[in-house]
């Protein structure tokens, strides 16, 4: 008996090093550029490690008294929340419509809708720019929330319609039966149902959103329009070579929100990121 | 209240038919149960009377007015699901109040009627509740409270008590059955329960494989089933069938000897014999095979006999025991015989 239980202690000891060893190793980078960004740049390239580095809030100060960094923030979060609303604006009715209705095409319809995202982005990097710049869109939040918007349509759209197909088809008959049109139905019936699924999907496309480079430096050529993920470029060139913690300060505020985004709602995440996998 | 008519109602799915040619005439204030087994098309018929389903072929109508194309928010039904469909983001206050707030029903009187439903189902302690911390019980008493309460034209209750364990079934069958009285509402219920199919209707539809195999009380059906397969398909335990041979006014079948009935000729017949008109007796009587199995059920004792290969169910007294493999004689009632041709299912009189 005490050799039983010995050997279940020490199973979850093992487990519990193993998923350490896993979270220190994803963590580190974040560790790692966080200790960066709270250095002075002499003690960034150095000849020898430099294990206890010096307090300094340098390149905290820099980037927000000698860098736009307020405006670029301002710019992703403005481009991102847009980008997101009108994924789900468009995505919810789409995916209801995909997962409710029988109508010739409709797996068609679906999956072209997926195929977006299977393309290559840089095949379509140079018709976006010339369709921008004919709307005059180029260089304004507007046409980033579109891109962002476009990129992440096929993922919302799927996550939200997987989440669909779990709810019995009884409730719909229900509430049409108590007298209820299909968008009462969407509107009080479907979206309360997976609000879960639907902040999942919001979420994703969230950090694609955050994380997207090639078309936001394709739209945005001045502050007006930059990023965050842009504004990262800024501190690479010029006469004052890299600058290495701004770039890991910058970086880390990037990360800061999403990670504690993703941490509260990691039960759902996990879903969304697996739909598909059991139910199509 | 409603007369509910349907004329050669159809249903396909290409080439799949899920209801052949119906026609059925439901009285106003009248309960009638869709009995069959799973995919004999009693939902489908339903859910054609509701609008969630358009025939194919026939009419639909309520009280004369024909119902094919009108939406099913548009006809004055209300349903009753297996699942409860109680909305979960709702409590139940608001799932009773929802047909309401749909049909713009002044938000007064709402809250009025809500009260009146709940009560009615012994529900109104728990209004504030969302349905997840319901018990089964509690929810489908929600789901009726939310069928009745703004007073419909026609109830469709699509077996709306299989999800409930046997106590809570027969409790909430009795509430079925008083409520249906009291409202005097027409009510449709599709069961593949005959026990709450026979004890609920006031006229029973025995549907297999899409079509109607017999209309009647539930008296009728029992005593005069039109084919062996509603024979077999009512009565706990079914009927026994018994394949054998007409001959000389005799029906024979290895361990099985009895009168046919005034059936003349000399073919191939199926013998259909309730359990509770089979009599252990003396020797020398119709049956004579050995026992098989026997299950004591508290108020009466489940024989089963073993004629050739067939299996004979006999409901004996709930004193009787004996030991496999003896010897046992049954007697049948003779005016309780039921003969059925053994191709197409139909009776022999």
């Amino acid at each position: 008996m005490a050799s039983v239980r010995r050997s279940r202690s020490e199973s979850l000891f093992i487990r519990y090093l193993v998923l350490g060893a896993w979270a220190l190793f994803c963590l580190a980078p974040v560790l790692w550029f966080l200790s960066i960004g709270l250095r002075p740049r002499t003690e960034i390239i150095t000849p020898q490690p430099i294990y206890f580095p010096t307090f300094s809030l340098d390149a905290w100060h820099m980037i927000w008294e000698d860098w736009p960094m307020a405006k670029y923030l301002r710019n992703s979060v403005l481009a991102i929340i847009g980008s997101v609303v009108i994924d789900l604006v468009l995505a919810i009715p789409a995916a209801y419509s995909l997962s409710r209705y029988e109508y010739r095409g409709r797996d068609d319809i679906g999956f072209y809708i997926l195929s977006t995202r299977m393309m290559a982005p840089a095949i379509v990097a140079i018709p976006i720019f010339f369709l921008f710049r004919n709307m005059g869109l180029l260089d304004t939040i507007w046409a980033l929330m579109l891109v962002y918007a476009a990129i992440n349509m096929s993922v919302v759209t799927w996550i939200v319609r997987s989440y669909m197909l779990d709810i019995p088809k009884e409730l719909e008959d229900a509430a049409r039966t108590d007298g209820a049109s299909d968008l009462r139905i969407l509107w009080e019936i479907i979206i309360p149902a997976i609000l879960p699924g639907i902040i999942t999907a919001a979420v994703i496309a969230m950090i694609f959103a955050i994380n997207e480079f090639l078309f936001t430096l394709l739209i945005a050529s001045t502050p007006d329009a930059y990023t965050m993920s842009v504004a990262l470029a800024n501190f690479t060139g010029g006469s004052d070579g890299v600058i290495y913690n701004a770039i890991a300060l910058v970086a880390f505020i990037a990360f800061v929100p999403v990670f504690v985004v993703v941490v509260a709602i990691q039960k759902h995440l996990s879903r969304g990121l697996t739909m598909g996998a059991i139910k199509g | 209240m409603a007369r509910i008519e349907l004329e050669g109602v159809e249903k396909r799915w290409g080439a799949v038919v899920g209801v052949r040619d119906i026609d059925l005439d439901i009285a106003d204030q009248e309960l009638v149960v869709f009995l069959g087994p799973s995919g004999c098309g009693k939902t489908t018929t339903m859910r054609m009377i509701a609008g969630l389903e358009e025939p194919t072929e026939g009419e639909i109508r309520m009280d004369g007015e024909l119902m094919n194309g009108v939406d099913a928010r548009d006809r004055d039904v209300a349903m009753v699901f297996q699942g409860y469909a109680l909305y979960p983001n709702m409590t139940i206050f608001e799932n009773i109040r929802f047909p309401l707030r749909m049909r713009g029903v002044p938000k007064a009187e709402q809250t009025r009627l809500v009260h009146q439903a709940a009560g009615m189902v012994e529900l109104g302690e728990h209004l504030d509740r969302k349905p997840g911390v319901l018990s089964g019980g509690q929810r489908q008493r929600a789901a009726l409270a939310r069928a009745i309460v703004r007073n419909p034209s026609c109830f469709l209750m699509d077996e709306p008590l299989s999800n409930l364990d046997a106590k809570l079934r027969q409790a909430m069958r009795v509430q079925i059955k008083h409520l249906q009285r009291e409202l005097k509402t027409t009510t449709v219920y599709v069961t593949h329960d005959q026990i709450e199919a026979m004890t609920l209707a006031d006229r029973i539809v025995i549907m297999e494989r899409g079509a109607i195999q017999q209309i009647g009380t539930p008296d009728e059906i029992y005593a005069n089933p039109s084919n062996a397969f509603v024979a077999g398909f009512i009565g706990s335990p079914p009927m026994n069938l018994i394949e054998g041979r007409v001959s000389d006014g005799m029906f024979t079948a290895p361990g099985i000897a009895v009168a046919a009935n005034g059936i003349e000729g000399d073919r191939d017949l199926t013998l259909g014999v309730r359990p509770e008109d089979c009599h252990i007796g003396p020797s020398d009587t119709h049956l004579d095979g050995a026992v098989f199995a026997i299950e004591p059920t508290g108020d009466l004792t489940y024989l089963t006999i073993k004629a050739g290969e067939d299996l004979v169910e006999v409901k004996a007294d709930r004193g009787y025991r004996a030991d496999l493999d003896a010897p046992e004689h049954v007697a049948f009632n003779l005016d309780r015989l039921y003969f059925f041709d053994p191709e197409s299912g139909i009776r022999v009189r």
